[in-house]
């Protein structure tokens, strides 16, 4: 089934088109995108229950870019009518003409190219099995309710278990002079979180899914929360890790933060321009191992930052960010890519109409290999299986990685010995880590449950992952 | 539009309700060096509606009485159909929310509150223009600057109304952002700031900055890592609304209800057995009114480790049998016992700047990458960079000590550093 189109953005075009038209009677480039955005959010715990929609990714409104030929001025606003045309317009022009206020002594303005467009008309939808509004509220709520009464079966030592899920259900209307875009996309995600207490001590362990698609991710939540219990509990006898350099064997997900917290925040284009990102000194240059090939894109899997097109008017592209352990090129928003005399890849994203575009990543993840997690452990004379990431954080000008881990199990001759340590901090240097991954599964996994912010706000949705890895790793 | 939705919720005998109307204007600027890159300008009028709905659930102990909610949000043009259709949905889906009953708070029609302040009296323009030159004036080096710069200047009006007779609406103004220093010598670095403010307090910006080059400058020196082990620490600054919010956010009744937290009134939150400073901390009303409207006050939150108030909103503190106070952001701590001279006696290191220094108010563990440290090795001060921090609150409360020199901004005043003793630092 494909996701329908918003009639509410339908009802609306014709007068986003006269606001277009009386935009590009007085400025040389505009755009408007308008966006109706839904999402649905369902949590149950043992002593709390919630259903309604979400505070991020719930919108409505539209936000117009302008230019003068030089200067680029946004406007975002959620009412628009017949009568109101006027004073949309008037205020665009008094932002445009504002920078006189706005700017003390010294300072000046960039000035930018107006974009060249090509012509484009376009609609899409992506598909989904299971429509979540037409599976329910009551159904999804005693879906997350059994999984959580299965859970908390596990044990009498489990303080907890919340399990919730998300969608997302969102058309966005790109017009300007040469594109009229449409796109109508759903994504779900969901998990499920233990906590069990030691003392005053709270220890958590969380699954996570997500889907391009609907409600037909829940089934997934079914099949490993009692192995989720489990872990809850060796959480328990934990203890802190004595701080190293380690042999390390990273899950998937432990991958995932890697490449997007260490390598992808350091690619992002905007950070180019401001001269913000050592990445830009080393296009054409080894940065990794020859065994790691890392794309982003928003086609280039299908994961719930899978869209058609950005919030620029950009089609979605599949960048090849590092080819063979070499750096290829970056991602890009439309902005950027003027100022760097490069051409955008699609990923130029908005948390809402609300706010700015910057270049921001969509899914983004390393090729599989060739080697099993069982030779992998078997190689690691001391050293650690690193599971369970809560946060990271980016570090593009100097590629330091701080990187937040749940849980690293012991590894000793080869062998897991059941030992845990937890909680971890995991840092470095981002091209001696990457440089030092000499192993790689073939499977590939992407998982797309959390928000990506731009350093502590602009939270839009992502995935990212990989096959797993071993690697050195400073932890502590 | 409220007394639209109003009359809607009506036709559907919805008698139990919540609505927030939030009208918001901003100018926003964003800057590369010197130049402006790109000005921004925002009209958004939001309602965001939570209908309760009171129910019975059989259960093996009896019948118990719920009160299920459900948040919908209503957008300006938004035809009737549209807005009934929404409504009508929430309701329904509040009849499955079961969760033990409790009661709104009530309230009667209030006086709007306008905002006081520098800001409320000049536009929104001027607001952004005097914090950009007071952002600008120390930016006076080829070698240590702004690299780029984002700066928000905000009036929000915020009405709520609920269906015991709650009716308060007040007037902010804030500007807040963000700013990157880079030093291109001896090596090149960065460092990321935020500012948040409810006045024009350009000399606050300014001095803040000032700092920010300093650091940067001391960053650019840091070359190596400390040397793994456990170490004598000082956090200061922001640093400490992270790791002083662990008191807040565990008395928060949300949490002590669910059992994540076992604080009660009176509990001994610092453990019995302080030795350093014992900690007294307020929380701090920024807004008139809660996200319910529940009045706001200054509240006293621990009082010499001991926890003294449970704050939350209306649900979890009927439940627990405490007074709803309203969510809080903000505390103000007395000030301390020792000057940072006495701080500093003996080996140390002070971590200045962290990638993302974290607390976690579950497990009380907290840490962070170091970006810049002052290593006191008993004879030198070294900058380091790089390593970790990686230590628990409930293994080191007992020994903290605070300093008599102050720190403030938008969410913490008090003591501007914190010696802990014995944390375990991964470096060289």
């Amino acid at each position: 089934m494909k996701v329908q189109e918003s009639k509410f953005i339908q009802d609306t075009k014709p007068l986003l088109v006269r606001l277009l038209d009386r935009l590009l009677e007085r400025y040389p480039y505009a755009s408007v995108l308008a966006e109706d955005s839904r999402t649905r959010v369902y949590s149950v715990s043992r002593r709390n229950m919630s259903v309604g929609e979400g505070d991020l990714g719930t919108s409505r409104g539209f936000v117009a870019k302008v230019s003068d030929g030089k200067h680029y001025t946004e406007y975002s606003f959620n009412r628009i009518s017949e009568e109101t045309l006027d004073v949309v317009c008037a205020r665009i022009g008094e932002l445009a003409a504002a920078s006189g206020q706005v700017l003390p002594e010294g300072l000046t303005e960039s000035e930018y190219p107006v974009p060249e467009e090509e012509a484009a008309a376009f609609t899409g939808s992506t598909s989904y099995e299971i429509d979540p509004r037409e599976l329910g509220d009551d159904a999804i709520l005693a879906h997350l309710n059994a999984v959580k009464e299965k859970g908390l079966a596990v044990s009498d030592r489990l303080l907890d278990c919340r399990v919730r899920c998300e969608y997302q259900r969102y058309t966005k209307l790109f017009l300007s002079r040469e594109k009229t875009m449409e796109q109508n996309v759903m994504w779900m995600d969901g998990m499920i979180a233990f906590g069990a207490a030691r003392g005053e001590e709270i220890k958590s362990y969380y699954k996570t899914y997500s889907n391009l698609g609907g409600a037909e991710m829940l089934s997934r939540m079914d099949a490993d929360v009692e192995t989720a219990a489990g872990v809850t509990l060796e959480l328990l006898e934990s203890e802190p890790i004595p701080p190293g350099e380690y042999d390390c064997v990273c899950a998937p997900e432990v991958t995932g933060m890697i490449v997007h917290e260490a390598f992808g925040h350091g690619v992002e284009m905007d950070m180019f321009v401001k001269k913000r990102a050592l990445a830009e000194q080393f296009v054409g240059e080894y940065v990794a191992s020859e065994l790691v090939t890392m794309h982003d894109g928003a086609s280039a899997a299908s994961e719930v930052a899978s869209y058609f097109f950005d919030d620029e008017g950009t089609a979605a592209h599949d960048t090849v960010v590092i080819e063979k352990g070499v750096l290829k090129s970056g991602i890009s928003d439309l902005q950027s890519a003027l100022t760097l005399g490069t051409q955008p890849t699609g990923n130029g994203r908005r948390e809402s109409f609300r706010r700015k575009a910057y270049t921001r990543m969509t899914n983004t993840f390393f090729e599989g290999g060739t080697d099993t997690v069982e030779e992998m452990i078997a190689s690691i004379k001391y050293g650690f299986l690193l599971e369970n990431p809560s946060s990271g954080m980016e570090d593009p000008k100097n590629w330091g990685i701080q990187a937040m881990v749940n849980i690293a199990r012991e590894i000793r001759d080869g062998k897991l010995t059941g030992k845990i340590f937890s909680p971890i901090v995991l840092t470095g240097y981002v091209p001696d880590l990457l440089k030092s991954i000499s192993m790689m599964s073939e499977n590939v996994a992407l998982s797309g449950s959390g928000m990506c912010g731009k350093g502590y706000k602009e939270w839009v949705k992502v995935s990212d992952g990989g096959p797993y890895i071993k690697a050195k790793v400073r932890l502590g | 539009m409220i007394e639209q939705i109003e009359a809607v919720l009506r036709q559907l005998n919805i008698e139990l309700y919540r609505i927030t109307e939030q009208v918001q204007e901003s100018v926003e600027c964003f800057f590369i060096r010197k130049r402006l890159d790109l000005k921004r300008g925002t009209d958004l009028t939001d309602y965001a509606v939570t209908v309760f709905r009171a129910f019975e659930k059989e259960t093996p102990q009896g019948k118990e009485k719920q009160l299920g909610s459900s948040v919908v949000n209503i957008y300006p043009g938004m035809a009737g159909e549209e807005i009934r259709e929404a409504l009508a949905q929430a309701y329904q889906a509040a009849a499955l929310v079961c969760n033990a009953y409790y009661e709104l708070n009530a309230g009667k029609r209030e006086a709007f509150v306008p905002a006081g302040g520098s800001l409320a009296g000049q536009s929104l323009e001027e607001t952004v223009r005097q914090m950009a030159e007071a952002l600008y004036a120390p930016d006076t080096s080829s070698k240590v600057f702004i690299n780029s710069a984002e700066i928000f200047a905000q009036r929000v009006v915020r009405r709520i109304v609920n269906s015991r007779g709650v009716d308060v609406s007040f007037e902010t103004y804030s500007v807040s952002g963000e700013y990157v220093v880079q030093c291109v010598e001896p090596q090149d670095v960065e460092t990321h700031h935020q500012f948040a403010y409810r006045d024009a307090d350009t000399a606050a910006l300014r001095k803040s900055v000032e700092e920010a080059l300093a650091v940067t400058r001391a960053r650019a020196e840091a070359k190596n890592p400390p040397k793994a082990g456990t170490y004598t620490i000082l956090l200061s600054a922001e640093q400490m609304r992270i790791v002083l919010g662990y008191y807040m956010k565990r008395a928060s009744t949300g949490l002590v209800y669910q059992k994540y937290s076992n604080y009660e009134i009176g509990t001994a939150a610092q453990g019995q057995d302080i030795q350093g400073d014992a900690l007294t901390i307020y929380l701090k009303a920024k807004d008139p009114y809660s996200a319910e409207g529940i009045p706001m006050k200054d509240r006293l939150l621990l009082e010499e480790g001991t926890v003294r108030t449970l704050h939350g909103g209306s649900r979890f503190a009927y439940y627990l049998g405490v007074e709803p106070t309203g969510e809080y952001s903000c505390i103000s701590v007395p000030t301390g016992s020792r000057t940072m001279e006495e701080l500093k006696a003996g080996p140390y290191l002070h971590i200045v700047s962290f990638s993302d220094f974290q607390m976690d108010e579950l497990t009380g563990h907290f840490a962070g990458e170091i970006r810049l440290a002052f290593l006191y090795d008993g004879k030198t001060v070294t900058p380091v960079t790089g390593g970790s921090v990686n230590g628990s609150i409930l293994e080191t409360q007992g020994h903290m000590t605070f300093s008599t020199e102050r720190y403030q901004d938008e969410r913490y005043e008090g003591p501007y550093a914190v010696r802990i003793e014995g944390v375990q630092v991964a470096g060289a």
